[in-house]
Parts: C-alpha cells; sequence; structure tokens
C-alpha cells in the first residue's frame, strides 16, 4: 500500500524494535524486512535516522562487525530498557487500535 | 585534541581531509548525494562546524554501507535528501543558528517586559 509515511511515523519506532527484539541485525536487513512486509515506501534513511535515536537513547546495543567487502555494519540488539520500550509500544499500539476499530463499528 | 589544535581547527581540517578521502572512494551518484548532505547541513553547523563532524561521518558510512549493498540513491534517501539531513540533526541534538536567535530574543523581549514591571 502507498501514502502510508504520515500514518506510520509514529509507529516505525516500535516496528524496528520489534525486529530487533526477534534477533540481532543490521539497517539494510531492517529495511528489506519492513519492505516485504507490504511497507513499501519505507526507505533505508528513514530506518538509519530510528536506529541513531534508539542509540542515542540508550535501548540498543550496537557491535561493528567487519564485512566481506566495504566497511563494518554496525549489528543491533535490544537491552533491557529497549525491551521495556518495546512492551510499553505495544500496549499503546492495543489502546490506540482497539479504540479506532471501536469508532469505526460505530460502537461508543 | 590539544588546545593548540582546537584553537587552530587543525584536527578539523584533518577530518575533512579525511571525510573528503572517503567521498572520492563512492560511486557518482553517492558523491553528488554527499554535496546535497553537506549543503543541507550546514545550517545546523556551529560557529566552527565542530558539532557537525559526528552527524557527517555518520551519514558518510551509510552511503559506504549503501554503496557496498548496491543499492540506489533513491532506495536509500527517497527523493528528500533534506528531510534525511533533518531527521539526521535533530537525532544528534544538533541546535541550529536559529535556534540560538529565538533564545536570544525570548530573553531580551522577557527582560524588556520585566524592566516595565508589569
Amino acid at each position: 500500500m502507498e501514502d502510508l509515511t504520515e500514518m506510520l511515523k509514529g509507529t516505525l519506532e516500535g516496528c524496528v524494535l520489534e525486529i530487533i527484539g526477534s534477533e540481532e541485525t543490521y539497517g539494510y536487513a531492517i529495511t528489506r524486512q519492513l519492505n516485504e512486509l507490504g511497507f513499501a515506501d519505507v526507505i533505508e534513511g528513514t530506518v538509519y535516522t530510528i536506529l541513531l535515536r534508539l542509540e542515542k537513547n540508550g535501548l540498543v546495543q550496537v557491535t561493528k562487525r567487519p564485512s566481506g567487502v566495504g566497511p563494518p555494519r554496525k549489528f543491533y540488539t535490544l537491552n533491557d530498557a529497549g525491551r521495556q520500550e518495546l512492551a510499553k509500544f505495544w500496549a499503546k499500539w492495543q489502546y490506540v487500535s482497539s479504540r479506532i476499530d471501536r469508532l469505526k463499528e460505530g460502537g461508543r | 585534541m590539544n588546545f593548540w589544535e582546537k584553537v587552530t581547527g587543525n584536527d578539523l581540517r584533518r577530518e575533512w581531509k579525511a571525510f573528503e578521502a572517503r567521498a572520492e572512494a563512492l560511486p557518482d551518484g553517492y558523491r553528488a548525494a554527499w554535496g546535497q548532505i553537506i549543503a543541507h547541513l550546514f545550517p545546523y553547523g556551529d560557529f566552527t562546524g565542530r558539532n557537525l563532524m559526528p552527524i557527517l561521518d555518520a551519514a558518510l558510512g551509510l552511503l559506504e554501507v549503501a554503496a557496498t549493498d548496491g543499492q540506489s540513491i533513491h532506495e536509500v534517501f527517497g527523493d528528500d535528501i533534506g528531510g534525511f539531513c533533518t531527521a539526521l540533526a535533530g537525532g544528534e541534538g544538533a541546535r541550529t543558528y536559529r535556534d540560538r536567535w529565538r533564545e536570544q530574543l525570548n530573553r531580551n523581549v522577557a527582560r524588556k517586559l520585566s524592566r516595565l514591571g508589569g
């Protein structure tokens, strides 16, 4: 689906946390995973700025690994603060999506 | 970094040289993007531009890795290099000269108002 950028803005950080939470990974792989999930508009630059923010907020652990070709890559894993943040994200998401569903169904 | 280097900016010049050498090694389209990134980040610089160095280093690192992956510039930045730079600078907490002007203006107004004895 196209034109999701505005809607995704607030949730992309949570999505990236979830992806890092399931296995150690790096920027390009995260972007590809989001693309395959159906978020075709997500570009690496966006994911990269999110990763820098997560790093700055102390939610991830970063390991630099040399790659076969080119410069070393940064690999990310969640630390305890990151796992807490991820749990908070899902709680917030659950709240928002349940309210919006209710609104759509015309319930009060 | 010693005091002398800090005053003369010698260390900055050396870092710039290193950046330029790394940028030279990038593929064509990437070099152009690097130029645009510098232009977009420039307003976020402080007096010496020292605060930009880690931000530029991060951006150059992304370019290098993306080039190795064989991604196109469009895949990496979409058509919004400016937006990427804003996010990058914001994420790194770079303050612009406009922030400082704003603060200065607010301070001056507050002082004048208090002098009026409101």
